[in-house]
């Protein structure tokens, strides 16, 4: 049995073995050039630390940003920080993703990675409030003028899956303020017959926005801070901030990180440096 | 069991067959490659290129009026404020400034206050008193203000229902409110928004709170710029089409394409071996047996691959009691590279598997027969007649898995997550730049794998042409070695296949007796 001659076939994958092996080669120069750092053996840059961070998905194009300014002040790196739905990020970390710090953009998300001791409780601060708008494609002819002008819009409503993206939450409550939907805390009811069929879910608050943009959707819920970092939408209506919970992004160090000294640091970087906090001025973003 | 067979019969006329309908059909895929190519070409371009034609003149968040002779440099528009005191300043309400402005837009609920700093206005000869000069500064302003929107509210649009106030002054009282403009505190400037009522030593902000008064409803939003002559604005030649497309080149990160080309090798080897000695020892094996087996190797392509990521994830990940075993023992690979390997490994192993049984199926029992009864194990059967033999099947399943692992998407994003540089291939790049608003990069990236698949698709016909000739001139010895077998003519069961075996096996026989004949010299 064991009389294995050497074939053409085994010169082959012994081929394929050593051709992954040099483009392995490859991409490592190619990583090491870059200006984004890996996440995974690339912890021998600068200083050393690298953190990982878990941002709600509204976060996208300021903490970028923020992160090269605190890079350029201290040297410390960061690796590909993820931008989800706030949901989606707790379940990701429940489900073994390394993290330093993870900032979500409701209170409910934090709680529940509170509860499941993913996050260190005395680190948590709120950093930031926004509001809830609801959006139309630029130069679209959509007036709205209350809420319960929702139910009479031509076109699809895009609003974020309740249980995994905050703003979806958030909308859900502003629509049950008029009766359009049927559970106050914003999850778990039925919308109203009158925009049933026309709500289109959303996995992130991005995408929800970027269905507006693309026409998908007539109108989205999503923040304000949203408005400023998509092409193609503009404010029609400022949901009043008695009609849902109080939106406020917190903020808190994993409960196991190892690097968990530098990531308070860089969370206290982000609410009192004056650089950082004209970045997120300029997004839209308010501190709490 | 015949699910996957790939076996290129002449008669067949499938697409990958050379004869006038199979270049017929490839020509007219090639051609629809080509129009998509230039079709996504021609999207692409127009978009990149005048994206960024209209703003050409100026740099970005700068303008001049020749006529005025004013111009604005380094504007910035700034959506919120804070409640934070600057370097123990109280401030109340403030908006970050550029460095160095002079000049100052605030959008409140009254009016439009555009603040001038006296001196940079008698540098850039500006007079307010004039009424060309005082419009020409409002249209900047509103022009850049459109520019930094972000799609927010414009001044050019609340101006039109609002006092417009150009003002000298760097105090103004309007309302509840007293506006303090190009205030200096700590190493920056800020513009701020105070209570109009403030006694005497109190704080701002302390004297909000006891008058009950929310500083940040003060202003919507706030401008900042510097105000120079319009000759020392500068002034740069708009960039050419190549030079856009340069800057969008050298824009894109690159390393998704490294990532599924690593990925997919990593995991084609793997797949590869374990394809095919999964289809080997699943040929000898009971009816039975060989049932639950076939299922089992087969269920990831019947599978949405989404529930072979959940499953994984379930496996691998914390969450779980297997999971958290693994994890205790060392083995983590939840939103690893290693865990984008395995996401592709499952779902390109059925194509390899299917392919490779449904090629050793089809070969001749009764060929192999004669190699057990000539003496050969097992082993050497494998791999000196059914590889051989059944390789260009293998060859097609090969390219296929790949395509496949290239292509994988559902698992990935659920076991490997989205990590830049580490398991963010291409079709992940594709949905999260779209998702982020970068909609020419995730184009570019469909162009790179039109391109891509279009190349491997090009280099199966060829191979498959190539052994096509072999197969051909194959068939074509035996006449000229008098042998009376009439292939043509015989159109038996196995037909072309069972006529290219025997060949095979006769010159593979032929081999082995020389290398016999010579062991025994």
């Amino acid at each position: 049995m064991m009389d294995l001659n050497i074939s053409r076939r085994s010169f082959a994958a012994t081929g394929a073995v050593a051709a992954a092996a040099v483009l392995a080669g490859c991409n490592a120069d190619t990583t090491a050039q870059g200006s984004a750092p890996a996440a995974a053996g690339s912890a021998a840059a600068t200083s050393g630390v690298e953190l990982q961070i878990f941002a709600a998905n509204s976060l996208e194009k300021a903490m970028p940003e923020v992160e090269a300014l605190y890079t350029e002040a201290t040297g410390t790196t960061f690796a590909d920080t993820q931008y989800k739905g706030s949901g989606d990020l707790v379940e990701q970390m429940r489900g073994g993703a390394p993290v330093d710090i993870l900032i979500t953009a409701s209170a409910g998300t934090m709680d529940d990675a509170e509860e499941a001791s993913l996050v260190d409780a005395d680190t948590r601060q709120d950093m930031f409030t926004n509001e809830l708008v609801i959006v139309r494609a630029e130069g679209s002819d959509i007036e709205i003028t209350s809420l319960e002008d929702v139910a009479s819009i031509d076109g699809n409503i895009a609003i974020g899956e309740p249980g995994a993206v905050p703003a979806g939450k958030y909308a859900n409550q502003a629509l049950a303020s008029v009766g359009l939907y049927s559970s106050d805390e914003g999850e778990g009811g039925e919308y109203d017959a009158a925009i049933a069929d026309k709500v289109v879910q959303a996995d992130k608050v991005g995408t929800a926005a970027q269905y507006v943009a693309t026409g998908d959707c007539a109108i989205g819920f999503v923040y304000t801070s949203d408005v400023y970092r998509y092409d193609g939408i503009e404010v029609a209506y400022t949901t009043p901030a008695e009609s849902h919970k109080a939106i406020v992004y917190p903020g808190a160090v994993e409960a196991s990180s190892e690097h968990a000294e530098e990531a308070a640091d860089f969370l206290e970087f982000c609410m009192t440096d004056e650089d950082a906090l004209a970045i997120w001025a300029e997004y839209g973003f308010e501190l709490a | 069991m015949r699910f996957s067979k790939i076996k290129t019969h002449p008669e067949s006329g499938s697409g990958f067959v050379p004869g006038p309908l199979g270049t017929c059909a490839a020509r007219a895929f090639a051609l629809i490659i080509a129009v998509l190519v230039v079709a996504c070409a021609c999207l692409s371009v127009p978009m990149v290129a005048l994206a960024k034609t209209e703003a050409a003149v100026t740099e970005e968040g700068s303008a001049l009026n020749e006529e005025a002779g004013i111009g604005l440099v380094g504007f910035k528009r700034y959506q919120k404020g804070a409640l934070r005191p600057v370097s123990d300043i109280d401030l109340g309400y403030r908006y970050p400034l550029p460095d160095d402005a002079t000049l100052v837009a605030l959008a409140t609920n009254e009016a439009v206050i555009i603040y001038v700093d006296r001196a940079a206005a008698e540098d850039a000869g500006l007079d307010l008193e004039d009424a060309a000069q005082r419009d020409a500064l409002i249209t900047l302003v509103e022009h850049l203000d459109k520019e930094a929107s972000r799609g927010g509210t414009l001044i050019a649009d609340i101006a039109a229902s609002r006092e417009v106030i150009v003002t000298e002054e760097q105090t103004m009282t309007i309302g509840l409110y007293t506006y303090r403009f190009a205030v200096d505190a700590g190493e920056g400037r800020y513009c701020s928004v105070q209570p109009a009522a403030l006694r005497e030593g109190e704080e701002p902000t302390a004297g909000a709170e006891a008058a009950g008064l929310d500083l940040s409803a003060g202003a919507l939003w706030c401008d900042g710029a510097r105000l120079v002559p319009a000759s020392e604005v500068p002034v740069a030649a708009a960039p050419g089409l190549l030079e856009q497309l340069d800057t969008f080149f050298s824009g894109v990160d690159y390393r998704p394409f490294w990532v599924s080309l690593k990925t997919s090798a990593v995991a084609l080897v793997i797949t590869f071996v374990l394809g095919l000695l999964a289809a080997w020892r699943t040929m000898g094996t009971s009816s039975r047996l060989k049932g639950i087996l076939d299922s089992v190797f087969t269920i990831p392509m019947v599978l949405p691959p989404t529930v072979c990521g959940f499953l994984l994830l379930l496996l691998f990940g914390r969450s779980t009691p297997v999971g958290q075993w693994l994890v205790d023992h060392g083995i983590s690979l939840v939103f690893t590279w290693e865990a984008a390997v395995i996401s592709a490994i499952v779902v390109s192993f059925p194509l390899m598997y299917r392919t490779a049984l449904g090629a050793f199926e089809s070969l001749d029992a009764t060929m192999l027969d004669a190699a057990r009864t000539l003496g050969w194990s097992e082993t050497r059967i494998f791999a000196r007649l059914m590889m051989p033999l059944a390789w260009p099947s293998i060859a097609a399943g090969t390219v296929l898995a790949f395509a496949r692992a290239m292509g994988e998407f559902g698992c990935t994003l659920f076991f490997a997550g989205n990590y830049a540089g580490v398991t963010q291939t291409i079709p992940i790049a594709i949905y999260f730049e779209w998702m982020s608003g970068n909609t020419d990069v995730a184009l570019f990236w469909v162009i790179v794998v039109i391109l891509f698949s279009f190349i491997v698709v090009l280099v199966i016909n060829l191979y498959t042409a190539h052994s096509q000739r072999y197969r051909e001139r194959g068939g074509a010895q035996p006449r000229r070695g008098g042998c009376d077998v009439e292939p043509l003519a015989a159109p038996e069961a196995g037909g072309d296949a069972l006529r290219i075996d025997r060949e095979a096996l006769r010159s593979l026989i032929a081999e082995s007796d020389s290398t016999t004949a010579e062991g025994r010299r």
